[in-house]
């Protein structure tokens, strides 16, 4: 029975990620690394590993992905051409790893059926949440903290990103969701960079309206 | 054969639940147009079969025999995979929740009303919700229809904000109970006549209002029904669907107002726990449904009653209120936990009252 989940979503599981990289369109190869996170928990479920497996589907296929299909869509990354390979002296190497690569998992299965290992515990606990939970907080604290903290850089680092110029900029004191009156925005000193510098196409009246001297014109009549 | 039994059982159990939540949802439809027709002093659809009982089964007919239209120039495969998508994430669900405590029955012996039970119930909710995600998000995109996609990133991002919040106003059920586990949380909710021991009473008051108010955004129904605002905004990602594909959208809907009311009843108001259960288990089924009919019920009140936000209202809500909140209930349940407030509670309700767990 297991043995024929296996199959199924293994089978699943590869062929999403050929689909992945044979496909031309990002939102397909998008499409088939949400079936590949899929088939991979389903994977994690018949290891008995549940709280791993639905972690994937939250985080991964229902997070992350959501995410990078946000950006192709808004972007509308058009379909991907096929150049002719550039750099051919990379396919014998690309070759070589591969095979290493297959070489090493034929090793394992060799490996693991030559030593069926005894588990020293009981196995079926180990993926519990509780134990889970009690192995983070408990013996491996500090590498959970340090991670946490890493995650919080993280974010702290993309919103300084963000935030230089435009409406975004700390200067300008505006944030998302802000109602800015058109009054408002003609304080310059407040909102200067919302204002971006007056260009070719900036109409009279524009300028009037803000109070910008017509520079290299003639002054107002 | 024993594992050929095992499937077999699930697969009946799987087909009766489906049956009874399908009819139910079949008949929300119908108990909210008669509701809102009843708010707005009028009548409501009442000609097919006696007070309009069989509505349902003609809409379904109607949805059937109508032209399948596929707009030209659409991306097909995703087109038609997406309506899928939001259907099955909407029934995935179905299979975890208790539907009441283990009943003898004449033939069969001990019959368990929950189809299966694992230990991160609550997490594979969580997760194959926010896989519906997708179906909106890629609704709007293959109609090739500039409104559709608007309206499905409108409905994608509203969906995963408030996804945040009701993740987050749930944990403090966990925090209490211990467990993910659905039927251990609704067992813990016992309590004196099987009402005293409700989480929602006592002591998640707050967690229940964001869980509440996140899953009817979550639901896109009113006041957050943006994502089909059709008066004010085009109607959004279903726009280019029609005929059945449009009727998978609707049944998707209606489905997540049944699973996120069912999570509701199990976490806040006891699950199948009721007065006599006890002694009478198969109770439990009518009450569970009972208690997720008073959801649908709510549902549909609001709906009759309140306007629409506005989209940048409904984005300030979820961000800068209800997920603060929310974290203001997990660091006060968790301190009060701490405490030992909630076991002293507990304590005194049972000396004092002769209620308690």
């Amino acid at each position: 029975m297991l043995g024929l989940f296996f199959i199924l979503f293994a089978g699943l599981a590869v062929g999403c990620a050929i689909s992945l990289v044979v496909q031309r369109n990002p939102l397909y190869s998008a499409i088939s690394l949400i079936g590949v996170f899929i088939a991979l928990a389903c994977l994690y479920v018949t290891l008995a590993a549940p709280f791993i497996a639905a972690v994937q589907v939250i985080v991964y296929a229902g997070a992350i992905m959501v995410l990078v299909v946000f950006v192709i869509m808004l972007l509308n990354v058009e379909e991907e051409e096929r150049r002719p390979l550039r750099l051919r002296s990379l396919i014998p190497i690309a070759l070589m790893l591969a095979s290493v690569l297959f070489a090493e998992a034929v090793f394992i299965i060799y490996f693991v059926q030559a030593n069926p290992a005894t588990p020293t515990r009981n196995v079926s606990d180990v993926g519990l949440t509780s134990s889970i939970g009690g192995g983070l907080f408990t013996t491996y604290l500090l590498p959970f903290e340090v991670t946490s903290i890493l995650l919080l850089m993280a974010i702290v680092g993309a919103i300084t990103l963000a935030r230089t110029g435009g409406l975004l900029s700390p200067r300008a004191a505006v944030v998302p969701g802000d109602v800015v009156l058109a009054k408002e925005m003609l304080d310059r000193e407040k909102y200067i960079d919302v204002l971006t510098p007056v260009s070719a196409h900036t109409t009279k009246e524009a300028k009037d309206l803000l109070g910008i001297e017509d520079e290299g014109q003639s002054p107002k009549t | 054969m024993d594992e050929l039994k095992h499937l077999g059982l699930l697969m009946l159990g799987i087909l009766v639940a489906f049956t009874v939540v399908m009819t139910l949802v079949a008949y929300t439809v119908l108990a909210e147009r008669r509701v809102l027709g009843f708010i707005q002093g009028r009548l409501g659809p009442n000609r097919v079969g006696p007070g309009g009982f069989l509505q349902p089964l003609a809409d379904l007919l109607k949805f059937i025999f109508k032209e399948d239209i596929v707009p030209d120039k659409s991306t097909r495969f995703v087109y038609f995979l997406a309506p899928i998508i939001a259907t099955v994430a909407a029934l995935m669900t179905m299979v975890v929740y208790p539907f009441g405590p283990d009943v003898n029955l004449p033939l069969l012996g001990t019959v368990r009303m929950v189809i299966t039970r694992f230990d991160v119930a609550l997490l594979y909710v969580l997760g194959v919700t926010s896989v519906g995600v997708y179906g909106i998000a890629l609704a709007g995109w293959s109609s090739n229809n500039k409104y559709s996609l608007m309206g499905g990133l409108r409905s994608a991002a509203q969906m995963i904000s408030y996804e945040l919040a009701l993740g987050l106003g749930l944990i403090g059920v966990v925090l209490q109970s211990g467990t993910l586990d659905l039927q251990s949380i609704v067992e813990q909710q016992a309590g004196h006549l099987g009402i005293s021991g409700w989480n929602l009473i006592w002591v998640q008051p707050l967690g229940f209002i964001i869980y509440l108010i996140a899953a009817i955004a979550e639901t896109n129904r009113v006041p957050f029904d943006l994502p089909e605002a059709e008066t004010e905004l085009v109607a959004g990602f279903h726009t280019e669907y029609s005929a059945m594909k449009f009727a998978l959208f609707f049944l998707a809907e209606y489905v997540n107002m049944f699973t996120v009311s069912m999570l509701a009843t199990t976490l806040f108001l006891g699950g199948w726990n009721g007065p006599f259960v006890h002694k009478l288990p198969w109770l439990g089924v009518f009450y569970f449904l009972g208690k997720v009919v008073l959801f649908l019920f709510l549902y549909i009140w609001l709906r009759g009653t309140l306007p629409r936000f506005r989209f940048d209202q409904l984005m300030t809500f979820g961000w800068k209120y209800l997920v603060p909140a929310a974290m203001v209930n997990i660091v006060l349940t968790a301190t009060l936990q701490w405490l030992g407030a909630f076991d002293y509670l507990a304590g005194f309700l049972k000396t004092q009252t002769g209620w308690g767990g």
